[in-house]
């Protein structure tokens, strides 16, 4: 009679392992590693599901894979990284340098002493440089989900029940993956604008505006926020004649200083952008060769119509959460479609939680990530951390334009009594022998305890400047704590340094 | 005088380091508003949410563990065996602690001795 040695129910790994049939033995024995039995009629629950592989969600991925949890990563798009690095924070520098050095070769190398020759723009292989820094990246981070051992599926996830996520795969076909715990980071989409329909072609959002296929002769931008100006730059460079549309009356949306915004608008007037604030649009018609939308000033009034080759919405964006299927598990959004979460990240279903751009907060690649560590850490450790007051907003246009912490329009709405200080970088050394000048460093500090409350900077690398700013707000260091600590001459970095003296006494350099 | 006070005090940096980072030794978890929420306040589905719903155990238990089963000893969950007078049915199980079919391939393997495999 036929007896297996081991006990059938058991799992396959603690089996032995499989005797070949050339091996010569007792004949019942080769039925010991057959494949049809054991659990293999179910995929294995996993500890951690991920839903996007965006930034949020291959942090998460990769964070949870290092704590030995077993994670699935579920992506749509075929690369990871989302839209920061597949179509926006990571093309965008790639276009917003390369168009800086080929403007500045045409426009600012004379009275450097350098002479050069016939400079014509080849777009294509401009695209073509920006596309080969996006695949190396999105490639190095599905080389390192194979390292921390997590599972990419590449498909469209959606909920069927609490526990369980069905996937419609990109190659066919079908599968539903469990989890234990799963993480919502879907991110968000560009927000479209009423009575205009996106084509990516004539009526584009930043993912067609990083990808068009000739330089337009006149290109309009509805929203003047940190997309839509860095968008304008590029392009503006490149020769388009930009013109920037604006609801309210200050370009760089919320958060950005007045007088950084001010200053700033100055800058980029200068460099050919035009700008209409206090501007509604009120309709847009994309029939003809171009488009035209009409417009009016905010308050009522004067109208009127401009035409362009490619008109650009950058009014923002909202969370994606279409065909997630969260009806099926009863989950609500708010009123702007975002995931309701508590201070763990958990939705009202405690084991399904929501980060990035899905849900409350800035949409910001590096807020997306704090969170995507911290929700890991909740999971796994009981215990994260987010410090919200700490996360910097940059915009790459140049000069760079960098913030962390309140704003002096805040501060004053507040009723905080403050110090400023400000340095401008037509003072610094390294600032002048680099002839780029433009900008200053603006601290804001607490009138009685000198703690800086905020940080706002225009200038010459104000981008990577700012991650001081946002360590000594992380500390709760004050000016003085700043201005005493010695930063390296000639770096632009001692404009920082000296606006610290600006606030708590006098700067040296000014 | 007063200035030589000052320079004997030396001056006292606002940072100053706190010591190795720990984790707080009691965490509640019951949830609250999210420190980003626009409205600052949690909605009525998270409490009714929890009212009805049983993970593990009920979800409104606060102590350190609260959040699985697998951070809590063996021994302190109590005995598996079914209560004195109840008992259960192997088939009620979850799938996998039920009894395998055998495939058509198997049952001709036994049926023949294992000859089958070699036909």
């Amino acid at each position: 009679m036929f007896r297996s040695i081991m006990p059938r129910a058991l799992p396959r790994a603690v089996r032995p392992t499989p005797i070949t049939r050339s091996t010569f033995c007792a004949s019942n024995i080769y039925f010991q590693g057959r494949s049809k039995r054991g659990y293999a009629s179910e995929a294995e629950e996993k500890d951690l599901v991920i839903i996007g592989g965006g930034v949020a969600g291959y942090v998460a991925a990769i964070k949870a894979g290092q704590a030995g949890l077993k994670v699935a990563c579920i992506e749509k798009r075929g690369a990871l990284g989302g839209t920061c690095l597949n179509v926006g924070c990571i093309p965008s520098k790639s276009l917003l340098n390369n168009s800086q050095l080929y403007h500045q070769i045409l426009h600012d190398t004379k009275h450097r002493g350098i002479e050069v020759g016939e400079v014509t723009l080849n777009l294509q292989a401009l695209m073509q440089a920006k596309d080969t820094s996006v695949s190396g990246l999105t490639k190095g981070v599905e080389f390192l989900f194979k390292k921390n051992n997590v599972e990419y599926i590449k498909g469209t996830g959606a909920f069927q029940d609490e526990h369980t996520v069905a996937v419609n795969l990109i190659e066919g076909g079908e599968t539903t993956v469990r989890g234990k715990n799963i993480l919502i980071a879907t991110g968000s989409e560009a927000t479209p604008f009423p009575g205009l329909t996106i084509d990516e072609k004539k009526v584009i959002t930043s993912t067609g505006a990083i990808a068009l296929q000739e330089v337009p002769k006149k290109m309009t931008v509805i929203g003047g926020g940190i997309i839509g100006l860095e968008m304008a730059s590029v392009w503006s460079r490149l020769g388009t004649e930009v013109t920037v549309v604006e609801f309210l009356g200050q370009i760089g949306g919320p958060g950005m200083d007045a007088e950084v915004a001010k200053q700033t608008q100055k800058i980029l007037a200068k460099q050919g952008i035009i700008f209409k604030l206090n501007t509604k649009v009120t309709k847009g018609d994309a029939e003809g060769e171009g488009v035209s939308i009409s417009t009016e000033a905010a308050k009522g009034g004067k109208e009127e119509s401009i035409d362009a080759d490619v008109v650009l919405c950058a009014i923002g964006r909202r969370p994606y959460t279409n065909g997630l299927g969260l009806e099926n598990i009863g989950l609500e959004t708010d009123d702007r479609g975002r995931l309701i979460i508590d201070q763990e990240y958990r939705t009202k279903i405690q084991h399904i939680r929501a980060i990035g751009d899905v849900t409350f907060g800035p949409m910001l690649a590096h807020k997306a990530e704090e969170e995507a560590v911290a929700a890991v850490e909740y999971l796994t450790k009981g215990y994260g951390h987010v410090n919200y007051g700490a996360i910097p907003s940059v915009m790459y246009t140049h000069p760079e334009v960098a913030w962390v912490g309140q704003n002096e329009q805040e501060l004053k709405a507040a009723g905080v009594k403050y110090r400023v200080g400000s340095f401008p970088f037509s003072a610094n050394s390294r600032a002048k022998t680099n002839l780029d000048t433009l900008g200053f460093v603006k601290m804001l500090s607490d009138a009685e305890t000198d703690r800086i409350l905020g940080i706002h900077i225009i200038g010459p690398n104000a981008g990577e400047m700012i991650a001081e700013g946002v360590l000594a707000i992380e500390y709760g260091a004050s000016s003085e704590d700043v201005a005493r600590t010695s930063h390296a001459h000639p770096t632009l970095s001692e404009a920082f340094k000296e606006a610290a003296m600006a606030t708590y006494d006098k700067a040296i350099h000014y | 005088m007063n200035a030589t006070k000052i320079l004997q005090q030396g001056r006292q940096p606002m940072i100053r380091f706190l010591g190795k980072r720990t984790t707080p030794s009691t965490i509640d978890h019951t949830p609250k508003v999210h420190p980003a929420s626009p409205t600052h306040s949690l909605p009525e589905s998270f409490a009714s949410y929890r009212q009805k719903a049983q993970q593990h155990g009920p979800l409104n238990q606060t102590n350190k563990f609260s959040t699985g089963i697998g951070s809590s000893s063996g021994s302190s969950l109590g005995p598996i065996e079914a209560g004195k007078g109840s008992f259960f049915d192997r088939s009620e199980l979850p799938q996998r602690f039920q009894r395998l079919s055998w495939s058509q391939a198997e049952i001709e393997a036994v049926e023949s001795g294992g000859a089958s495999l070699f036909a």
